[in-house]
């Protein structure tokens, strides 16, 4: 597998092949921590198409947060096989360009960095792009504008709501255009009125731009917008089915 | 009704420079405080280095400006050289590429309000008189009249004129003249004929410094070999050529190498410092890098990161350290004690190459910093 495989023109303009194309093949996988005392994922086994919505859900320490952290490349399975388009993720020789290119980032805790403005902190991930100043600038302008915030472009973290941050976050993680968005609890630190303008955005997204979405939430009402639900208990899946009310 | 209308934003582009910057102002004390660390380390390197240097170089113009080629003296380890017999310039003056002696003695001493004073006593009629230019007054009609003749800068420091009384030692001589000496060390001396001081402070019969000055057709060679030939001669003293005379003598070595000593502890507490604060800032910061890399950020752009941050708070240092430096020696300079006695080197090269140690404490003091937070684990970004 060369880095450039993962870095395609494809990914980048924005094309997507069939959405039947299998995007993640994970077979048996498994994950210990502390000298494998605590086993974390226990020989998960699935695939997920492109264009995808799925909803992880379980309840805490089940693994779903870690099984996210596989397929975004932050850490490396103990035992099993992981693959994006047929790439095996743990082999990458370089898991940086993986998360620069093909993966995009939504944490619970929004994770906007302090002493950036709302502007500044879309342009982050850019640096690994190779874009102009004035192309990073433009692009993460065009992006806060689609997530409502273009009047807020110069406003630094700790002067917006919570809301207003999660949707700074969502314009960060589409910043370089991927293929994948990985969500972990993304309306955690919300209220019930900012986690429906929340999912409604990132749904929006996923929709618009035909992307594939992993959402990680212990909230089964949140689940139920997926086009599918993977539930998880101690490490393992447990149900993994297509929901009918996002098919609809 | 009123209608805001929409500014347009700011063109403040981010560079890679935006996010180094803002890593330094996040804690702007701290970053202030090891700021002045280094500056502060940095200001003893310009200034005692500076200083050193700088009375390295007032010696050896004020040699220059008395026409001197070849200096016969005693340093030892003291900045004053020691006394030894007046004869011994009987012995040198007949050499071969000898054209002219002048027997001097030179000492640092007490003089009225002022704690240090560069006394210069030469032989009457010496060549060593021959640069002083008159200001104002006159020269001394002779050997044993009870008359000094002052720099400009000594009239100055000792606020004196012509016709005043001045005490040297014990005696009351008068000024009865102001000279300029075309180099530093020259205009910051009292200068009086070299008999009349030998009898004041009872140093009959001794010098302490001969100068020569060598024929106009004697090489480089000629004058290395009349260096060897008087040294063989004269073991009382050390023959040199002029420009190396205080860069060669043993005090001047020492206080170099303390100057150096001490500043590069100073340095070392800055390094210290750094380290310290960009631990701190990295430890800080660990959520934040982790999250960097879950960004797609290469770790090797983290650690630039770190390095370049550690870097320009080095040159911030550095420059604020040549400014403090700076002042600080003019400050020194010009206090009474010492007034007219210091003339510091603060050369460009200098003040580059103490910028560039400054970058240099900067970019070692963020090695570990920098690969500390390249050992991170983008995973703990999911964390929190």
């Amino acid at each position: 597998m060369t880095q450039h495989s993962l870095i395609s023109p494809r990914t980048l303009d924005s094309e997507t092949d069939s959405p039947s194309e299998c995007l993640f093949e994970a077979v048996g996988l498994e994950k210990k921590f502390e000298d494998g005392r605590v086993q974390a994922l226990r020989g998960v086994t699935f695939s997920v198409s492109e264009g995808e919505f799925v909803a992880i859900t379980g309840p805490s320490g089940c693994g779903k947060t870690t099984l996210l952290q596989m397929l975004g490349a932050l850490d490396r399975p103990t035992a099993g096989t992981l693959f994006y388009r047929g790439n095996s993720i743990p082999d990458l020789p370089d898991p940086s360009i993986y998360r620069a290119h093909e993966i995009g980032f939504i944490f619970q805790a929004f994770h906007l960095l302090p002493t950036f403005t709302a502007l500044e902190n879309v342009q982050i991930p850019m640096f690994e792009c190779g874009l102009s100043i004035s192309e990073r600038r433009d692009r993460a302008i065009s992006l806060l504008k689609s997530v409502g915030l273009e009047h807020r472009l110069n406003h630094f973290p700790a002067k917006l709501s919570g809301g207003e941050r999660q949707r700074v976050a969502i314009a960060r993680s589409l910043a370089n255009r991927p293929s994948v968005l990985l969500a972990d609890e993304p309306t955690g630190n919300l209220d019930s009125e900012n986690t429906r303008l929340i999912l409604e955005l990132i749904d929006r997204v996923h929709r618009e731009q035909n992307m594939t979405l992993m959402l990680v939430t212990h909230d089964m009402s949140i689940a139920k917008g997926a086009s599918r639900t993977i539930y998880m208990k101690d490490g393992r899946i447990v149900s993994d089915r297509k929901s009918t009310v996002a098919e609809d | 009704m009123c209608r805001i209308a929409s500014r347009p934003l700011p063109k403040i582009n981010m560079t890679f420079f935006t996010v180094i910057a803002r890593g330094l102002t996040r804690r702007p004390i701290r970053t202030g405080l090891t700021l002045l660390g280094i500056a502060i380390g940095i200001a003893a390197v310009v200034a005692l280095v500076g200083i050193s240097r700088g009375f390295n170089r007032s010696w050896a113009a004020g040699l220059k400006a008395r026409g001197t080629d070849v200096v016969v003296s005693n340093m030892g380890g003291s900045l004053i050289p020691k006394p030894f017999s007046a004869s011994v310039r009987d012995r040198i003056a007949h050499l071969p590429h000898v054209a002219a002696t002048c027997a001097i003695f030179v000492d640092v001493t007490s003089v009225e309000n002022a704690e240090m004073m560069m006394v210069s006593a030469r032989e009457w009629d010496g060549f060593a008189w021959k640069n002083l230019k008159l200001i104002s007054g006159r020269m001394p009609h002779d050997s044993t009249e009870p008359a000094v003749v002052l720099g400009r800068t000594a009239a100055d420091v000792l606020k004196k004129k012509v016709g005043d009384p001045i005490q040297i030692e014990t005696r009351e001589l008068s000024v009865v003249g102001i000279v300029d000496g075309n180099a530093w060390v020259e205009n910051s001396s009292v200068i009086l004929s070299l008999p009349l001081f030998q009898e004041i402070t009872g140093n009959q019969g001794k010098i302490n410094v001969i100068d020569i000055r060598v024929t106009p057709s004697a090489s480089a060679k000629d004058v290395e070999l009349l260096c060897d030939q008087i040294n063989r001669l004269v073991p009382e003293g050390r023959a040199v050529v002029a420009s190396e005379n205080m860069s060669n003598s043993e005090a001047s070595r020492m206080v170099r190498a303390m100057s150096w000593s001490t500043s590069l502890l100073a340095v070392l507490v800055g390094v210290l410092g750094v380290m310290n604060t960009m631990l701190m800032n990295v430890f800080e910061r660990t959520q934040e890098i982790c999250v960097l890399l879950a960004l797609g950020w290469k770790r090797s752009r983290i650690v630039r990161m770190i390095l370049w941050e550690s870097a320009l708070l080095g040159s911030l240092g550095g420059v604020v350290g040549v400014l403090i430096g700076a002042i600080g020696v003019k400050v020194l300079g010009a206090t009474p004690a010492i007034r007219g006695l210091l003339e510091p080197d603060l050369s460009a090269t200098l003040v580059a190459m103490s910028v560039a140690l400054a970058i240099a404490v900067g970019v070692i003091s963020g090695l570990y910093p920098a690969w500390r937070s390249s050992q991170l684990q983008p995973s703990r970004a999911l964390r929190g």
